[in-house]
């Protein structure tokens, strides 16, 4: 409520105002009050109803007090119970521990007498099942309650007896068993060895177990070794003996796990396989490099690995023929695949075997690991690490010499029975050869050996391969004014006489392009020989090879992307030598010849003519060479060719065509003339040579305007891209005699 | 197809025991796997680094130093853009080697090869070789040289990265318009002629 300040009203206007506020104030002041009133009945009425509903409540305190008394008192009551029920089950545990012990007891005295009369039957798994009852007892315990019951004496004797019992039945398993094994009694062999584990004796089991295992395999071996030693030359085997050696010794411990993994895992419990192959692998290690020690000795192996060595260290300059290293290739192969396929079944049976006896991932990974380093770090493994490391060198040795021979053997050959181009027969010979020496490495199964071979075989191609036939392509190809038909002839005898024949420069360039043959011929090869090795990888390793080592195999095959990079260089480089020698010498000429029989381009309409004998002269010319060389050299070579001879007269009629003088008739004729040419050259190849000529065709449109202002028609508009520059647009107008340099030079471009 | 500007191949060579996984692992996993077995044969890892905005995919070859796998390793050498060269400074025999490894270098690699001499396992407290007399052979040699500790993950991502960055400015030299649009292929053409020594990029110094 505002409160009114009477010495501030200063006149009459704002007394009124004043005067109307408070009226308006009143009226809200009567409202209110008036509202507040009608209110007062239904207040009471409602003050009377909680009175009544007060009434009500004292009952309900009184019961809900009751309710909870009775609620204590039952919870009392329950936990009077409970507390008894404990006591009841505590008291039924000790009743039934204690009648465990009674039984144990019992059992015990059982398991004495037992004991004695199996061991006297000699029914030692009668013996040993008591001996495996009594060690599930806890002998403190049975101790104390004899001692409660006071049967202390009768039970320490038994305790005694069964101490007896189990130290004497472990002897006698352990010396029946090692009986049997020296009998060769592979039934008690088997039986005592179902015994061990009920003496809780289950290392001591496989470990005498595997002994006897290793010790028939290690007979086996040697009985196989012996036979090896003694296969006579002819045999169908003898080249692969000692890998055949290898793979029996491989099928034997695969047999045996075979055999004795059911036997193993129902009375010593899954889990065990890899302590089995830590035994057996002993023997295999042992076995392994006694073979690959024959294999040394009687392939004569130490004496190659040393000339080859040598020679490639280029210590010493005696070789081998590869010839005498082709079977020992194979057999080094064969050793490591036989290795790397018994190395996965190992893997493959104890990890399966982990997989289900053991839960605890750490557990787990770590028997793992013992796994992978028994499979790495054996003595099997080592030797073939060697061995594959050995097969590399010489295998390498091997493509070397072989490509080496096939360079000195070449000889000039027809492509095949449908293509008649020349080249020489190493390239077919060297592609043989790496596709030989690369599949012969797949066949050994090992990734690392695979990547190295192709790695190798990648510098050679490379390297020695490309470089021969870079400094054959160096030598030139002759120039001379002399039909190329005669190389061809020369080139078409040489296989027919097996040498080349004709004068000094027909013999090198029919070599010159017998080697653009061979380097464009080797680009589709290496790209083949990429594609079969990806899809025979997939043939040789099947699911074997993880994506991992798939993909180290593709990063190594891309090493021949490379080589092709470096072939597409030199056959570049043939190229721009044939162009210096064999196309500028001619083309120059000919368009001199060309532009001099058409002595000008200023013409009369009646001098206009639709069939040009200059350029027909010129196109005959022109078809000469390229038909010299259609016939000697590969599809895409030809080609290469053309667009070289192609690219060589647009560059060089451009620079003629600026040399002289034209009137609208000799741009139309000039015009008429391109057109007969490139209309010859689009018959002549398989791709469009329009745009080697836009240039050209550019100019004739400026030769053939009619006033210097229709230029404005085509530049800047139009479907035309100009190739011209501005200023070579003005260059080509001011040929035109009949227009006027200032219009020229008006033009805006 | 691969979005990347370059492709480098990095091969780690050096004695067995110096640390090459270790490094391998630390640069392209972040990890130190601590009694880690001995490489057999190659193994080989990818890490693809940005450089400059420039995206360079290192193929990284880390080979077993055991001498039973050397006609393997010997294989890598030749296509290799950048060669590791990997010492134990706590170990003396292992800086004896080099001179042998560096025989192998000349006798397989290309003459242009990015080389670099690596000491590693600065972390340990026996040391025998001191940093200078590293840093003197390398300077000998014409390579590069860096201490390194796999374990301390010191220096190691720096030396990856100094070898690509190296390696893109090599590629530059050689090939002032770069007109590789990604995809397979070696970013670097394979030199097109062996004898072509490359006397302009001697490489000495120290990457740091």
């Amino acid at each position: 409520m505002t409160t009114i300040d009477i010495s501030q009203v200063s006149s009459l206007e704002e007394l009124d105002a004043l005067e109307e506020a408070l009226n308006k104030e009143e009226e809200e002041c009567d409202k209110k009050i008036d509202e507040l009133l009608s209110n007062r009945s239904e207040i009471e009425f409602q003050l009377r109803t909680l009175s009544k509903k007060l009434a009500n409540l004292k009952p309900v305190e009184a019961e809900a007090k009751h309710f909870a008394e009775v609620i204590r008192n039952t919870a009392t009551l329950a936990e009077d119970v409970s507390a008894k029920v404990r006591v009841l089950d505590k008291a039924k545990n000790r009743v039934s521990e204690c009648q465990q012990r009674v039984n144990d007891l019992l059992d015990l005295q059982q398991c004495s007498v037992g004991v004695a009369t199996a061991m006297q039957n000699e029914d030692f798994e009668q013996a040993a099942a008591h001996v495996h009852r009594f060690l599930t007892m806890d002998e403190n315990l049975l101790k104390h309650t004899a001692m409660d019951v006071s049967e202390g004496k009768n039970m320490d004797a038994s305790f005694h007896k069964l101490h007896e019992a189990e130290q004497k039945l472990k002897q006698v398993v352990i010396a029946k068993f090692d009986e049997a094994v020296k009998d060769e009694d592979l039934a008690s062999v088997e039986r005592f060895f179902k015994i061990f584990p009920l003496l809780n004796m289950h290392e001591e089991g496989l470990g005498r177990f595997t002994t006897y295992l290793c010790s028939k395999l290690r007979e086996t071996c040697q009985k196989n070794l012996t036979e090896a030693k003694l296969t006579r030359d002819k045999d169908k085997r003898a080249s692969v003996i000692y890998a055949d050696s290898l793979t029996l010794l491989f099928e034997a411990i695969a047999r045996i796990v075979e055999i004795h993994q059911p036997l193993i895992e129902t009375y010593y419990g899954p889990g065990r396989m890899l302590s089995v192959m830590e035994y057996i692998q002993k023997e295999c290690d042992h076995q392994a490099k006694m073979i690959v020690d024959e294999f040394r000795k009687h392939r004569d192996f130490i004496r190659k690995i040393h000339i080859v060595t040598q020679y490639m260290n280029q210590k010493s300059e005696t070789k081998i023929d590869p010839k005498e290293l082709d079977l020992v290739l194979s057999e080094l192969t064969l050793l490591n695949a036989r290795t790397e396929l018994y190395s996965r079944f190992v893997k493959k049976r104890v990890t399966n075997d982990v997989d289900v006896s053991i839960t605890d991932e750490s557990e787990k990974s770590e028997k793992l690991s013992n796994l992978d380093r028994l499979l790495k770090d054996g003595d099997t493994f080592r030797v073939m690490q060697v061995v594959l490391g050995q097969y590399i060198l010489l295998e390498q040795y091997f493509m070397a010499e072989s490509v080496q021979k096939a360079v000195e053997m070449d000889t000039l050959i027809e492509a095949s029975s449908q293509e008649s181009f020349v080249l020489s027969s190493m390239t077919d010979d060297v592609f043989f050869i790496v596709k030989k020496c690369i599949k012969r490495s797949l066949s050994s199964q090992s990734v690392d050996g695979v990547c190295a071979v192709i790695n190798n075989a990648c510098g050679i191609l490379e390297s020695d391969f490309a470089d021969l036939l870079l400094s054959q392509l160096r030598q030139g190809f002759p120039s001379g004014y002399l039909d190329l038909a005669q190389a061809y002839s020369v080139l078409q005898s040489s296989f027919q006489h097996g040498k080349l024949q004709g004068s000094d420069i027909e013999k090198s360039r029919a070599h010159f392009v017998a080697y653009l043959n061979n380097t464009d011929t080797s680009m589709e090869y290496v790209t083949s020989l990429k594609s079969s090795l990806e899809s025979s990888m997939n043939d040789s390793f099947g699911q074997h090879l993880t994506p991992y080592e798939k993909d180290k195999i593709t990063s190594c095959l891309q090493g021949l992307a490379s080589v092709n990079i470096r072939l597409k260089s030199v056959f570049e480089f043939g190229l721009s030598q044939l162009k210096s020698s064999a196309v500028k010498p001619r083309v120059k000429p000919w368009l001199d010849a060309f532009f001099h029989a058409r002595t000008s381009y200023e013409l009369d309409e009646d001098q206009f003519t639709d069939d040009s004998v200059p350029m027909q002269t010129f196109i005959s010319d022109l078809d000469s060479i390229l038909k010299s060389f259609k016939g000697c050299l590969s599809p895409s070579a030809y080609e290469a060719f053309i667009n070289l001879v192609t690219t060589e007269i647009a560059l060089q009629m451009e620079k003629s065509v600026l040399k002289n003088k034209f009137n609208r008739i000799g741009g139309l004729q000039l015009d008429k003339e391109l057109r007969i040419l490139v209309g010859y050259l689009t018959n002549a190849t398989t791709w469009s040579v329009r745009d080697k000529f836009s240039r050209l065709t550019q100019m004739t449109i400026l030769l053939t305007l009619e006033k210097v202002s229709e230029v404005a028609d085509y530049w800047g508009k139009g479907p035309v891209t100009w190739r011209l520059t501005a200023q070579e647009v003005r260059q080509v107008l001011s040929l035109r005699s009949d227009f006027r340099s200032e219009d020229v030079k008006r033009l805006k471009l | 197809m691969e979005d990347y500007k370059f492709l480098f191949k990095v091969v780690l060579v050096g004695n067995a025991g110096v640390g090459k996984t270790c490094l391998v692992r630390r640069f392209t996993q972040g990890l130190f796997p601590p009694g880690q077995g001995a490489t057999i044969g190659v193994d080989f890892m990818i890490k693809t680094v940005d450089i400059n905005g420039e995206k360079v995919k290192l193929q990284i070859w880390d080979t077993a130093g055991q001498e039973r796998f050397r006609s393997i390793t010997q294989s890598y050498y030749r296509s290799a853009h950048a060669l590791i060269l990997v010492y134990d400074v706590s170990s003396q025999p292992t800086f004896d080697c080099l001179p042998d490894w560096l025989r192998e270098i000349e006798e397989y690699a290309n003459t242009k090869v990015l080389r670099v001499l690596v000491g590693n396992k600065t972390d340990r407290e026996d040391r025998e070789i001191p940093t200078y007399v590293g840093e003197d052979f390398a300077q000998r040699n014409n390579m590069y040289f860096m201490e390194t500790s796999a374990k301390e993950a010191d220096n190691v991502e720096k030396l990856f990265m100094e070898i690509a960055h190296a390696l893109i400015e090599q590629a530059k030299v050689r090939e002032p318009v770069s007109e590789y649009k990604g995809g397979a292929g070696p970013a670097i053409h394979v030199n097109s002629s062996r004898n072509n020594s490359a006397s302009s990029e001697s490489c000495c110094g120290r990457l740091l």
